[in-house]
């Protein structure tokens, strides 16, 4: 600053020096009146025009339940179990088409008509054990059968038996194959569920295969339970 | 409308000057804790923006170690920039413009202040190794490890309240105050988005869709709510006060004010237009983020008319020319957004290089340009040195400017070649990957804009630590970055 005036003293020049920086700002200022010119008023319309392009119809109509605004109608709710998919699906046919496909694991054996092989694999189609108690079917399943059975008067002694299959499977998948093996080929049986699978699988841990022996008590006997009402579901059990 | 320049009487003006000088005082330590960490910070991020951008071309690069994928790389290089940087650095801008604006000094509680820098910051470090280390949440710009954000959101706070106190202290007189404006608005946008944010995405289960919806949400509104807020307060702040003129236009300040904190937080979600959520979100974010476009013309224009027939100030003032190029990249930001925002650009720009290419335009282009100048003009005033070198000064400016155009310009590009090329039926035969490998030379030149970046800011870094260190020149003349003008006293530019 005054670096003429030679009265100053040492300190005086630090202490300038110092706040140099804060005396040579510049003042704060009111603003100026300068008003909003005509031709942003113009501009700011032209950019309202625009953006008001962004509603219109991509709002879909301000519903919660449209994310697509070019769908002539709403779609259906995709989650399971709720919309139009409770009315419209059957359990029994659910069953049977999951059923179908699972029934993989057994038509190695007994065949993709059910009839097994004569002398070897019993035949499923016709067969009293399937359209017979459930309890007895779903225990053949899951645990296995050995030793020498009768089937539709037919005696079979298969080496080594069948095995336990159902306990790889889930009980939901199980109940599913059963439900199909029960009405397929000219079979009709009631449903087995989910929630009967699980019953017998809480009742009976065994580690070894059944003999037709030992299942004869449960020949005859259904597991208790709620069947799905719809269509192909409600069919009395044939024995 | 000039003013009269009524030179106060020789008493006044040195009272004047001792309080301004007491100011300073006050808040010198925490404001130059934030800086001086921001520095860190930014070079820590630019490094990684290098390392990420490498990682997209020659994914081989640095080997097979998990710590430094893409995927791990490229968030910590953005939290980095965001919290680490951007939101520290634009605190200390925000204190310091305040306690000068609002004229009052910062009268306690500065232990505090450190106690909060220094949580900021270990959170920060904890919440990038976090990062690194796979712990990451993997929300946009949230990505740091969940704990992280009562700690950041807490230290926010505790800096945003003295600043709110001195605005209620500050003698108001109307329409004087309008980089206060923003920076009080800043101190309230923050906390409500980032509270918002995380309470959403972390604290409420299962959003589904609509939690990516509030993410996108969330990276508007801290570009638009608090970046630049900041950037703007900063920059009416320090045009008028380079220039000398007052700003041009009360009415203009009015407008992009109010037309910016009403619009702000209804925009974002458009980024996932056509996306799994109800069509009005995407709708509403897609036209106010269009509408932007209004106080972004505005507040450009108020700037332009201030610095008008002041621009050789520009080339010789460092504050004025950082802040300049801040403020042309204001409304570079706000187009880009208005293009990502609309419906038929959209189609093609979604989802594709240039969401990363405005990220950086407003983080970096924007608010960080408008940051570097208010430094260059804060600094000086706190440590009682200038600073050392012009060369030092222009290499930060050139090639900060034209690192982040090339990043700007190669993002946008390559997301339009990206997006058209996957919404062409003729390329039905090329598969993604091949797509993708097609935007190679944008990477590489990515890479190398951040390798520009990192080299200014390593400069800057350097020059930054000198002058908190206080081995800044000792004299009382400006550092200039322009000396042509013999007849002009100093005095006038700085």
């Amino acid at each position: 600053m005054s670096a003429n005036s030679s009265n100053l003293n040492q300190d005086t020049i630090d202490l300038d020096r110092l706040h140099a920086a804060v005396k040579r700002e510049k003042q704060d200022l009111q603003p100026g009146a300068e008003p909003v010119p005509m031709w942003v008023i113009f501009l700011a319309m032209v950019v309202a025009v625009i953006a008001g392009g962004q509603l219109g119809m991509m709002t879909g109509g301000w519903k919660f339940e449209t994310a697509n605004p070019f769908l002539a109608s709403t779609p259906l709710d995709p989650r399971p179990g709720s919309g139009a998919d409770a009315q419209t699906a059957d359990p029994f046919q659910t069953a049977m088409k999951k059923g179908s496909s699972g029934y993989a694991v057994c038509g190695g054996c007994h065949q993709g008509n059910g009839l097994g092989i004569p002398g070897q694999f019993p035949p499923l189609a016709g067969s009293e054990w399937v359209m017979g108690g459930t309890e007895r079917l779903i225990r053949v399943v899951q645990h296995g059968l050995v030793g020498a059975i009768t089937v539709k008067g037919q005696g079979y002694n298969t080496p080594g038996g069948m095995q336990a299959f159902g306990a790889a499977m889930s009980s939901t998948d199980l109940a599913n194959v059963l439900t199909y093996i029960r009405n397929s080929w000219g079979n009709e049986a009631t449903m087995i569920t989910k929630e009967m699978v699980e019953k017998v699988r809480s009742e009976e841990k065994r580690s070894q295969q059944w003999t037709e022996s030992e299942l004869a008590p449960f020949a005859e006997k259904n597991v208790p339970g709620e069947i799905p009402a719809g269509p192909g579901a409600t069919v009395k059990p044939s024995v | 409308m000039m003013q009269t320049h009524s030179i106060p009487s020789e008493t006044d003006s040195q009272a004047d000057n001792t309080r301004r000088a007491a100011i300073d005082k006050s808040v010198k330590g925490p404001v130059l804790f934030l800086f001086l960490n921001a520095a860190f910070w930014l070079m820590a991020s630019t490094i990684l923006g290098v390392l990420a951008a490498v990682k997209l071309f020659s994914p081989s690069f640095l080997g097979d170690c998990s710590l430094l994928n893409f995927g791990r790389l490229q968030p910590a290089h953005l939290n980095a920039l965001v919290y680490g940087w951007g939101i520290q650095a634009g605190l200390g801008v925000m204190l310091w413009i305040m306690a000068r604006r609002s004229g009052q000094e910062l009268k306690s509680g500065r232990s505090l202040l450190y106690v909060a820098g220094v949580f900021w910051n270990i959170a920060v470090t904890l919440g990038l190794i976090g990062i690194v280390t796979g712990g990451s949440t993997s929300m946009q710009w949230l990505e740091m490890p969940k704990w992280t954000w009562p700690i950041l959101l807490l230290s926010f706070l505790i800096y945003a309240w003295p600043m709110v106190i001195m605005f209620g202290r500050a003698f108001r007189p109307e329409g004087f105050m309008v980089s206060t404006w923003y920076i009080l608005g800043a101190c309230f946008w923050f906390p409500w988005i980032y509270l918002t944010a995380n309470v959403c995405l972390n604290c409420v289960p299962s959003l589904g869709a609509l939690a990516a919806g509030i993410n996108a949400w969330f990276v508007h509104g801290l570009i638009f709510l608090f970046f630049a807020p900041v950037a703007i307060g900063s920059a009416y702040y320090f045009i008028p006060k380079i220039t000398g003129k007052p700003i041009a236009s009360a009415d203009l300040s009015k407008l992009g004010f109010w037309s910016l904190a009403i619009l702000s937080g209804w925009t974002g979600m458009q980024a996932y237009m056509g996306g799994p959520l109800p069509a009005w979100m995407p709708s509403i974010g897609a036209f106010t983020g269009t509408l932007l476009l209004l106080p972004v013309g505005v507040v450009g224009l108020n700037h332009h008319l201030t610095t008008l027939g002041r621009h050789d100030l520009v080339a010789s003032s460092p504050t004025l020319r950082f802040t300049f190029l801040g403020s042309v990249f204001f409304p570079v930001t706000g187009v880009i957004l208005a293009l990502l925002s609309n419906y038929s650009i959209g189609v093609t720009l979604q989802f594709t290089h240039a969401t990363y290419g405005f990220q950086i335009v407003s983080v970096y282009g924007f608010f960080s340009m408008c940051v570097f100048g208010a430094i260059y003009y804060i600094v000086p005033r706190l440590t009682g040195c200038e600073w050392l070198s012009v060369r030092l000064i222009r290499n930060h400016f050139w090639f900060s400017t034209y690192g982040i155009a090339a990043i700007v310009v190669t993002s946008l590009v390559a997301g339009i070649q990206q997006g058209a090329d996957l919404n062409n039926p003729e390329m039905w035969d090329q598969d993604f990957m091949q797509l993708s490998m097609n935007a190679r030379p944008y990477m590489v030149a990515r890479a190398l804009a951040w390798g520009l970046i990192t080299w200014s800011n390593l400069w800057f870094l350097i020059h930054l630590i000198l002058m908190v260190a206080g081995l800044g020149r000792r004299s009382s003349a400006p550092t200039l970055l322009h000396t042509s003008h013999d007849d002009t006293p100093h005095a006038v530019h700085a």
